[in-house]
């Protein structure tokens, strides 16, 4: 499988891999990955199951590849993946919180943990946890907690030694709407105010498209695309119209637009068209058409706007092609 | 946030932003010292809640009653010796010292466990087999603590009491030599328990047929073989099969005031500190392919 190298924002890479391989038994966890991370915020798109947290736990060096390597922040995953793990914030998916343990405890131990001195770890905890977010309830046992405050408080152990890279492994897991759109902007900070490298994984593309700068779509243990979140959005020449009234009227519409020579098709209460051949193409020639019709027809236009791609249409893409 | 009309504020609240550490970062050394200081506290309860203080201190105070009193005796006597010698008293204590490790190992091995914080400590920079290594020597230490205290306070009871000063301390010597042995091996039975069974209540329980249950079997076997099957290997030879029988048997060899069903002759000595020393690798290494194990899941 060929790799795709996305556009770098400035500096070497913070993390490259070259044909990064991990089988178990049977199971292709990941196949074959060849990447590069630059700074800023990267999204890690994938269904469940698709690599995600597999391709984090290899660069942290907790997995160990079955073929290929990778680098992160200059550094060897095999030979050099203890001076990783002092450079990198880890935030995992599934729960990892001791119930017994105050957020201000924990996060002070878990500094300290990654070589800061007793008196800059507690500086460097109360700092953290001012940033994302966790007040007085700092001070009480994160069995009390909720979603919310659990995942900010492993948030803030992951930031807690000031890494140059953090892996947030699904941060808006579980989180209500609000939280989510919170932890999102948290997620973007970090990138942009922090400074610091941010690979962000969701199997919810929508979110990755707001916050993140580039995106890496995994499928099933393969690299699917990799480039920057404004490639991924681009207009694609497609054009979605609306109608007034009800599917009745959409029919009438797409079929009447078929008839002329576009191709079209229903989408929701619109009617998608694909890019128009190349002499409707020219100088809006298209849209004329299309308000033609729909004055023939006795139809009220009420909307008529390019169409733009959304990082689904990648695994729609992915999907045909396999 | 009250505003009082015509008074300027005077503090105003800065927000800093996000400021980058770029003060001394600690190597790998300083992050085991750490862990392994932070390990000690916890087994003791120290920087825990105060409920959890209760049980190791509890049991401290147990195992000082006795050495307590056997001072007031021997001070207030003018006894020429210590009524119980120093491996002995460990000996006597021996259920304390197995409840201490079976109610505390699972404080360092199964909460990590549990929980699944093991996973941020092993994506900081201390690799699985350091970590195990120091929650390990955390108990040990814990545990050789927990018997040592006694024994001091034997000591100084002996020296207030005017006692021979270097048989003493030649005395005290072995036995805290038995009890470094003894803390290894113990600590790596109830950490290795504690590591496989998360539930609290099932490590305790794993942790006790192990240290107690079986040493009571052991000895109960011993006698059999040596009083009802007039076999002397026989009993000598089952005392490798519990951590207890072996610290016995080596300080009965070592002539350091333990009695055990036979005597433990000087052949038998390099079989009873091989097996001790495999039993201690033994856990070292299951604990470490646990830790790592479950780090990478």
């Amino acid at each position: 499988m060929a790799g795709v190298t996305g556009e770098l924002i400035g500096g070497p890479a913070v993390i490259s891999t070259a044909g990064l391989t991990k089988h178990y038994g049977n199971v292709h966890a990941l196949t074959d990955l060849t990447v590069d991370v630059g700074a800023g915020v990267t999204g890690l798109v994938g269904a469940n199951g698709a690599g995600k947290s597999t391709l984090i736990k290899i660069l942290l060096g907790l997995l160990e590849p079955t073929g290929g390597h990778a680098h992160v922040l200059g550094h060897d995953i095999e030979q050099q993946s203890q001076e990783i793990r002092r450079l990198v914030g880890y935030m995992p998916e599934h729960d990892c919180l001791p119930p017994d343990v105050s957020a201000s405890d924990f996060v002070v131990h878990m500094a300290r943990m990654s070589g800061l001195g007793a008196s800059a770890a507690r500086e460097r905890a109360a700092d953290v946890l001012r940033h994302v977010g966790l007040d007085e309830e700092r001070y009480r046992p994160m069995g009390g907690y909720s979603t919310g405050m659990k995942q900010r408080a492993k948030l803030a152990q992951a930031l807690a030694h000031d890494p140059r890279l953090v892996f947030l492994d699904e941060p808006t897991n579980g989180l209500d709407p609000a939280a989510r759109t919170d932890m999102l902007r948290l997620v973007q900070r970090i990138g942009s105010d922090f400074g610091i490298a941010v690979l962000v994984t969701s199997h919810l593309l929508g979110e990755l498209e707001q916050v993140s700068d580039h995106v890496i779509v995994l499928d099933g243990g393969h690299l699917l695309r990799s480039s920057s979140t404004g490639e991924f959005t681009e207009r694609t020449g497609s054009l979605l119209v609306e109608v007034v009234g009800t599917e009745t009227e959409r029919d009438r519409l797409g079929e009447a637009l078929a008839q002329r020579g576009l191709t079209c098709r229903p989408r929701g209460a619109m009617v998608a068209i694909d890019p128009p051949p190349p002499e409707l193409a020219e100088g809006g020639a298209a849209q004329d058409l299309i308000r033609d019709v729909a004055a023939e027809l006795g139809l009220g236009l009420m909307r008529l706007q390019p169409d733009r791609r959304h990082l689904e249409d990648v695994f729609l893409e992915g999907g045909t092609r396999v | 946030m009250s505003e009082l009309s015509g008074t300027p504020r005077s503090g105003v609240i800065h927000d800093l932003g996000y400021r980058h550490f770029d003060g001394v970062r600690e190597g790998t050394p300083a992050i085991a010292r750490t862990l392994f200081v932070t390990g000690v506290r916890h087994a003791y309860g120290l920087g825990r809640s105060g409920k959890s203080k209760v049980m190791p201190f509890l049991l401290l105070a147990m195992s000082l009653l006795p050495a307590a009193i056997v001072v007031g005796v021997v001070v207030l006597t003018g006894l020429d010796s210590l009524p119980v010698s120093y491996a002995d008293y460990t000996n006597q204590t021996q259920l304390l010292v197995s409840l201490f490790a079976a109610a505390q190992a699972p404080v360092l091995f199964s909460r990590d466990l549990r929980h699944r914080s093991i996973v941020l400590y092993l994506a900081r920079p201390l690799s699985a087999p350091v970590f195990a290594l120091m929650r390990w020597l955390s108990l040990a230490v814990s545990m050789l603590v927990f018997t040592l205290v006694p024994t001091l306070l034997l000591f100084a009871g002996a020296l207030l009491a005017g006692l021979d000063k270097s048989d003493q301390l030649t005395s005290v010597g072995k036995a805290i030599a038995l009890q470094v042995l003894l803390a290894a091996m113990v600590a790596g039975i109830a950490g290795l328990i504690s590591s496989v069974s998360l539930r609290r209540g099932f490590a305790v329980v794993g942790s006790v047929m192990a240290l107690i249950v079986l040493t009571g079997v052991v000895t109960v076997v011993q006698n059999i073989a040596y009083y009802e099957g007039d076999s002397e290997s026989g009993s000598v030879a089952t005392g490798l099969a519990s951590p207890w029988s072996l610290h016995n048997g080596l300080a009965n060899a070592w002539d350091a005031g333990v009695d055990t069903p036979a005597a433990v002759g000087a052949a038998w000595v390099p079989a009873y500190v091989i097996v001790a020393l495999l039993l201690v690798a033994g856990c070292l290494l299951g604990l470490v392919a646990r830790f790592r194990k479950v780090g990478s899941r």
